[in-house]
């Protein structure tokens, strides 16, 4: 097969597995749809691997033309290179993983069938996303994922209580990543009248080849428009506010979409325009400290979050603000090695939190868990795995690549690394709080609940044992130069191979002193963070307080920094108050006015009129008649001239 | 020619068959016409200019020629004229007032003078099809329509008579300086500029209300949500579109130097339209006025893209004018179900319906997102490519008219949430019958294949539209 083939066939498989699934879903036994979703996600994967070891070169694949006009074009083509094969291996690899785990979670939903074609479409629009070989597919892609998210979110749309709610937050979802789309819609506007084509391939041709140097401010404008779409996709400030309540979802797509693949679109976004963005520094500032702000806000926030999967989604948050700091300061390969770990740990953090939510009986309050560690084994272990992973536990995945974006900054600047590794010892002290208050101390949800308690099968826990030996040894793929020269930085190099850029980007070279120094004080962090936690919510056995009894910065914490209330203040009731205003007043009052006090006016200038304008037909139709004879009229006495 | 005695015939056989027939003949009709209509697809080539369909070849009183044809943008019009009547007819198959006598030959007289408007190419002859119009539309409301129809009707008449004033005022004046109301006579007329800025403002006031642009619109909401769903299926999917042709075929080819005078004018209107109706659209709560809401702001951003005036924006005006007529037909047939079905337009006393009617759930989520422009759709390439027009002609303008794509999810996803998601209010929906499934199906799969293949529509106008750009460009060199 070649490589146009397989590329083809891996997005043709979700697609029909989509079709199929929803024609013909709800006529089919549970099984047969839940193991076609999974198959074909299972071999995309396969041949995503195989399509890994077909690469050579890369390679644009045209299909069609949208549309072919005179001064542009929009293709329908797919670009093969290093980049986007990496995003196919994480979107399929852990998508597959994710579908099984579905299999036995959603079990018993009735909407069973929908959920899994949703979950294809979901990932054949991720697909297109990072395959397509210009900014218009990626739109495609990228407006098709928000609508399956939009649909997932909702999932649960009428549940008796909770029905109208999972739909606001799925409507909450759309609109804000409606808002970074615009952004990105002028991004390519700008793109389009500066350089006239949204080709990848083309685009840095005239930048990186025949040096085609628009204006700072150009730069500036069309990579902060394209950071804008980025921000509603990956969920950074101002912009963020719709992830954790996304978690009304299903939590396998909480997994699946808002952890390991459609949040990180962003961030696949900005890594493919680096050579847009490294031509406007501004922009990559402004990166650098929203991603910054964005890391340090949430990872406050999640501090005091007693929802299993709102600390996981704050984490996620926290998570991609790092990574966008990385961005921010050239570092690519540093900000793809972390998604992709951070694909493997948080996918196996919320399929675990799925696993206990799945134990628990649909419960996610931590307050009414405890002591789990007993109950569901498996579950347990792998879920310590994951919270070490992403904690930075020394040579575990989340260390190295954390580590990657520490030296990045330290290199950058030392202020800056301060910040990062604070926030990354909040990450450790609020994962290790949530892993300890789930699984130590004893039991205090309902005798119900206790009752229910049972490990998952095979099939939900075989996903997170794989995830989890991914989560352990993810790191190896870029290791720093310390551990011997020739294992080092793989993915860096193999990311090179990517169309446009990324070999260009001067790697930085810590001496290895430095590195050692790095890896010795976060090793530290993370430590010092699992005592801390150890000591308060085990020696000390303390439960979280109800959101009341808070006061202080916990306050501030468990409230989210009041960041709903404020935008409700800002942009909701505004908006709201703008509608009713326009209608009531502008409309009703002002211009419809105008228009009664023209009808009279025109009523009162004569009886005649007056009569015509009754409203009755007859007398609309003579008033046609009345108007052609006119003009009859009007032309005899004209040709008689 | 048979393109327009067709539905004339059916009109006239409508009065005279049987009751229980009647359905059936009208949609007989219609796919008559859609049929004739193929035809002239397939036998169509670009190489000449007009095709002619009618020609009595003798200048007759007072220069009226009767002339008749289309070329390629015409024949987009007549294919979107006979492929929505059919979804008008199968849309009130199973109801009341598909077997009315008085509707479908109305729905036929509709038809034919739409026809004739789109092909006239006589000024005189296109000015009494555009009148014609008004008789259907105006009769199916008011014998059909809502209780406090009257009031809604007569505004609509003040309205859309001072706009049919302008449109005759300009004719005359245009006139003046023509050999007669033969298209290409009135094309190559000459006049002083004053002159020109007056005749493209009498046909402007005509296309304004007729769209309507602000502050030419608040005739629309109500005569929407008074008419009954066929009325108003005709008056948003088919009549506003009379306008953008109009404007495309006669207001600006007429009078082009006038365009730089009106250009400004005309672009803050339908600006204002597209986020003030967005705007007054996110707190209603009767269903059927958000969706006319709606429509006002999606055709301000087309009647933008008509001003702009050019080869790309033209492309899009057509593309997205199919659209937004197959997404209109969509939007108003669901809100007319669950009016049918509920007794209440009131989105608060809806909720839930999804799960009662879960057909109906999924098509009307097909046809929201449709309306919202997402991928796989044909708005989302047409609104791509008006918006981008509108960015390179001015770029604040491109911002602000891009707010539409946050305002059209607010207002739609908040009109489907509160009707279709919750827990269910009602007892029991009636889940779609065969012929409402039908319609959404048949759209769903056009507007499906216009968001894959748009170049196909492109194709179609592409070369018309250059012949008329050279017209006007040539006539317009001709006057400097």
């Amino acid at each position: 097969m070649t490589i146009e083939t397989i590329i083809l066939t891996i997005l043709a498989l979700p697609l029909a597995g989509a079709l199929i699934n929803g024609v013909f879903g709800k006529m089919l036994p549970k099984s047969i749809v839940g193991s076609l979703a999974t198959l074909v996600m299972f071999g995309a994967f396969a041949l995503a691997v195989t399509g890994f070891f077909h690469l050579h070169e890369a390679k644009t694949v045209h299909l069609y033309s949208f549309l072919n006009f005179e001064d542009f074009k929009l293709n329908f083509s797919l670009q093969i290179d290093a980049l986007s094969i990496w995003m196919t291996l994480i979107i399929t690899g852990v998508g597959s993983l994710i579908h099984l785990f579905s299999m036995g979670y959603m079990h018993d939903d009735k909407g069973y069938y929908k959920f899994f074609t949703y979950l294809n479409m979901f990932v054949f629009a991720m697909l297109i996303l990072v395959l397509g070989s210009n900014y218009f597919m990626l739109f495609f892609g990228w407006e098709g994922v928000g609508i399956c998210s939009y649909l997932l979110i909702g999932f649960h749309y009428s549940d008796e209580q909770k029905g109208l709610l999972n739909s606001v937050a799925a409507r909450k979802a759309f609109i804000m990543n409606r808002v970074g789309d615009l952004g990105l819609l002028i991004g390519l506007f700008l793109l389009l009248a500066q350089f006239g084509t949204l080709e990848y391939s083309e685009l840095a041709d005239k930048i990186l080849v025949q040096k085609i140097n628009p204006s700072t401010w150009m730069m500036f404008g069309i990579t902060l428009c394209l950071f804008i779409g980025a921000m509603g996709k990956s969920a950074q400030i101002p912009l963020f506010t719709w992830l954790p309540d996304a978690m009304a979802g299903p939590t396998p797509v909480s997994a699946l979409i808002h952890a390991a693949t459609m949040v990180t679109a962003g961030i696949f976004l900005v890594v493919r325009s680096n050579f847009l963005f490294e031509l406007a520094p501004m922009t990559q500032d402004i990166m650098l400290y929203v991603g910054l702000a964005t890391s340090l806000v949430s990872a406050f926030i999640a501090m005091r979050q007693n929802d299993i999967k709102k600390v996981l989604a704050y984490s996620t948050v926290s998570q991609l603000g790092f990574i966008f700091v990385s961005l921010g300061m050239g570092g690519y390969v540093a900000a793809m090695f972390h998604v992709t770990t951070h694909a493997f740990f948080k996918a196996l953090l919320f399929l675990g939190s799925g696993s206990v939510i799945h134990a628990m009986h649909h419960e996610q309050d931590i307050r009414q868990m405890g002591g789990l560690r007993k109950y569901i084994p498996i579950t347990h272990i792998t879920f310590l795995i994951g919270t070490l992973a992403i904690a930075g536990f020394p040579f575990l995945s989340g260390f190295f690549s954390k580590d990657e974006i520490l030296a990045h900054a330290l290199h950058h600047n030392p202020v800056i690394y301060a910040l990062l590794a604070f926030s990354a010892l909040l990450t450790a002290i609020y994962m290790f709080r949530l892993y300890f208050v789930v699984f130590f101390g004893s039991f205090r949800g309902t005798e119900e609940q206790r009752h229910h308690l049972h490990e998952s099968p095979l099939n939900m826990t075989l996903p997170l044992i794989v995830l989890a030996v991914l989560s352990v040894i993810g790191g190896a793929l870029n290791i720093p130069a310390l551990f011997g020269e020739k294992i080092a930085h793989w993915m860096g190099h193999f990311l090179e191979h990517t169309t446009a850029g990324l070999a260009n980007v001067e790697a930085i070279h810590l001496p290895d002193s430095q590195t050692m120094m790095l890896m010795i004080t976060a090793s530290v962090v993370t430590l010092a963070a699992l005592v801390i936690s150890y000591i308060f919510y085990v020696k000390k056995s303390s439960i979280p307080v109800s959101d009341s009894q808070q006061s202080g910065l916990a306050k501030l914490s468990a409230n989210k920094l009041y960041f709903d209330e404020i935008y409700n203040v800002l942009f909701v009731k505004p908006t709201e108050w703008l509608s009713r205003f326009a209608y009531n007043f502008v409309e009703i009052t002002l211009l419809n006015r105008i228009v009664y006090g023209f009808a009279s006016l025109v009523g009162k200038s004569g009886e005649i009129v007056r009569k015509w304008q009754s409203g009755v037909v007859s007398s609309y139709i003579l008033w046609m008649v009345f108007g052609i004879v006119g003009l009859i009229v009007y032309y005899f006495i004209y040709q008689l001239k | 020619m048979e393109l327009l005695l067709i539905p004339l015939a059916f009109t006239l056989i409508s009065l005279f068959v049987p009751k229980q027939t009647l359905k059936y003949l009208a949609l007989t009709g219609a796919a008559a016409s859609l049929v004739a209509g193929i035809i002239h697809l397939v036998s169509y080539c670009s190489c000449t200019n007009f095709v002619t369909i009618f020609n009595p070849g003798i200048a007759t009183m007072f220069g009226l020629t009767l002339k008749m044809g289309y070329d390629g943008m015409a024949l987009v019009m007549i294919l979107l004229t006979n492929a929505i009547i059919p979804l008008i007819v199968l849309s009130n198959f199973d109801k009341e007032i598909g077997s009315n006598r008085k509707f479908v030959a109305m729905v036929f007289l509709m038809q034919f003078a739409l026809l004739g408007v789109f092909t006239a190419l006589d000024g005189l002859l296109f000015y009494v099809f555009w009148e014609i119009t008004l008789i259907p539309v105006f009769l199916i409301a008011l014998w059909f329509g809502a209780a406090e129809r009257k009031k809604a009707l007569m505004k609509f008449f003040i309205y859309t008579f001072v706009g049919s004033l302008g449109m005759l005022a300009a004719l005359m004046t245009i006139k003046v300086y023509s050999a007669s109301f033969a298209y290409e006579d009135l094309v190559a007329a000459q006049f002083s500029a004053k002159t020109a800025y007056w005749i493209m403002g009498g046909f402007f006031l005509a296309f304004a209300i007729k769209i309507p642009l602000f502050p030419f619109h608040t005739w629309q909401p109500e005569t929407y949500t008074i008419s009954p769903m066929g009325g108003t299926m005709l008056l948003s999917a088919l009549m506003l579109k009379m306008a953008f042709f109009g404007m495309i075929r006669w207001m600006i080819p007429l009078a082009p130097e006038a365009l730089d005078g009106w250009l400004c004018i005309g672009i803050t209107m339908a600006l204002i339209g597209i986020v003030y109706a967005a705007i007054m659209a996110i707190k209603q709560e009767d269903i059927k006025r958000i969706f006319a809401l709606a429509s006002i702001s999606h055709v301000g951003l087309i009647a933008a893209g008509v001003l702009l005036w050019n080869k790309d924006s033209l492309s899009a005006v057509f593309l997205q004018m199919i659209n937004h007529s197959l997404v209109a037909v969509g939007l108003f047939l669901a809100a007319g179900i669950l009016e049918d079905r509920t007794n209440t337009r009131n989105l608060y006393e809806l909720g839930g319906v999804a799960k009662l009617a879960p057909k109906f759930g999924f098509w009307f989520a097909v046809i929201g997102f449709a309306s919202v422009s997402v991928p796989f759709s044909s708005g989302f390439i047409g609104e791509f490519l008006l918006l981008k027009e509108l960015y390179s002609y001015q770029w604040i303008i491109g911002l602000v008219a891009g707010t539409t794509l946050v305002f059209g999810a607010v207002y739609t996803l908040r009109a489907y949430q509160l009707s279709m998601f919750g827990a269910p209010k009602l007892t029991e929906f009636r889940d779609l019958s065969w012929n409402e499934w039908a319609v959404f199906f048949i759209i769903g799969i056009l507007v499906l294949a216009l968001g894959l293949f748009p170049q196909y529509i492109f194709n179609l106008v592409g070369p018309s539209i250059d012949h008329l750009m050279e017209t006007v460009n040539s006539s317009q060199i001709i006057l400097n």
